[in-house]
């Protein structure tokens, strides 16, 4: 029984690791997190009712864990600094004209039914999201796959709200950007 | 085009419209940025592609946890 459970958890070993990888961009500190995150729901295994499943189960638990350590980490001086280089907008600039009008209108993707059915684009997100700029990523991700709401993160990493939105605004258009070009545009849908 | 298109612009613009898109999904947009909003996505289809794109990508990521 105890067994079984223990597989259930090692199945999801490598999706923590790629969550807490893009979060923590640190190799050596996303698993250590997943570790702990796999000791623990194995040590609360009485606390999994099996309403959820099993991967949201344990990623409401990573999420703990990556805070945790994006707190211990939030100690070293270098995040707000770098969080502001990233809260850059002149990368987008030009999709627009100068009037604020799209030089090229954005494609219409299709069925989304299509690509969410396909293992592959799943992939090609993973590589679009490895491609995003550290903290860009971890705040998209914390927003995205963790769901912690805007002010949680505002706080978590002191930052302003505007400046939250501007972040998670590159990380979108950047996510747009590498999934029109690799996947719509190229090979991938067909 | 649609011929409408500039005068809506003029009032807002397709990259401040990309702004209030993304905005969307982290917080409540006042009545008054719906209303802008709407009528702009009402006549440009660049805009309303865009707005298309977002959804679909917060699904996918939505996926991506599930």
């Amino acid at each position: 029984m105890a067994d079984d459970f223990l597989k259930q958890l090692e199945t999801q070993r490598s999706y923590l690791l790629r969550v807490a990888r893009l979060q923590l961009r640190d190799q050596a500190l996303a698993e250590d997190v997943v570790q702990d995150t796999l000791v623990a729901a194995l040590g609360a295994q009485a606390g999994f009712t099996g309403k959820s499943s099993v991967k949201t189960w344990l990623t409401g638990i990573l999420k703990h864990k990556i805070v945790d350590a994006i707190r211990r980490k939030q100690r070293e001086p270098v995040a707000a600094s770098t969080l502001d280089d990233e809260a850059d907008l002149e990368d987008f600039e030009g999709l627009f004209s100068a009037r604020g009008s799209w030089q090229e209108s954005p494609a219409d993707w299709g069925d989304p039914e299509q690509a969410l059915n396909r293992r592959q684009f799943f992939d090609m997100m993973d590589f679009c999201l490895e491609k995003l700029p550290p903290n860009t990523a971890r705040v998209f991700m914390m927003r995205e796959v963790m769901e912690l709401d805007s002010d949680e993160i505002c706080k978590e990493l002191a930052i302003t709200a505007n400046n939250l939105w501007v972040i998670l605004y590159r990380a979108r258009m950047s996510l747009r950007e590498c999934l029109e070009l690799n996947w719509f545009a190229g090979g991938g849908r067909a | 085009m649609n011929p409408f298109h500039h005068l809506v612009g003029h009032f807002i613009s397709c990259r401040d419209v990309s702004h209030l898109v993304s905005q969307m999904q982290d917080r409540d947009l006042s009545a008054f940025e719906r209303l802008r909003l709407g009528w702009h996505l009402g006549v440009c289809k660049a805009c309303m592609a865009f707005e298309k794109q977002m959804r679909f990508m917060r699904e996918a990521m939505r996926r991506y946890r599930e």
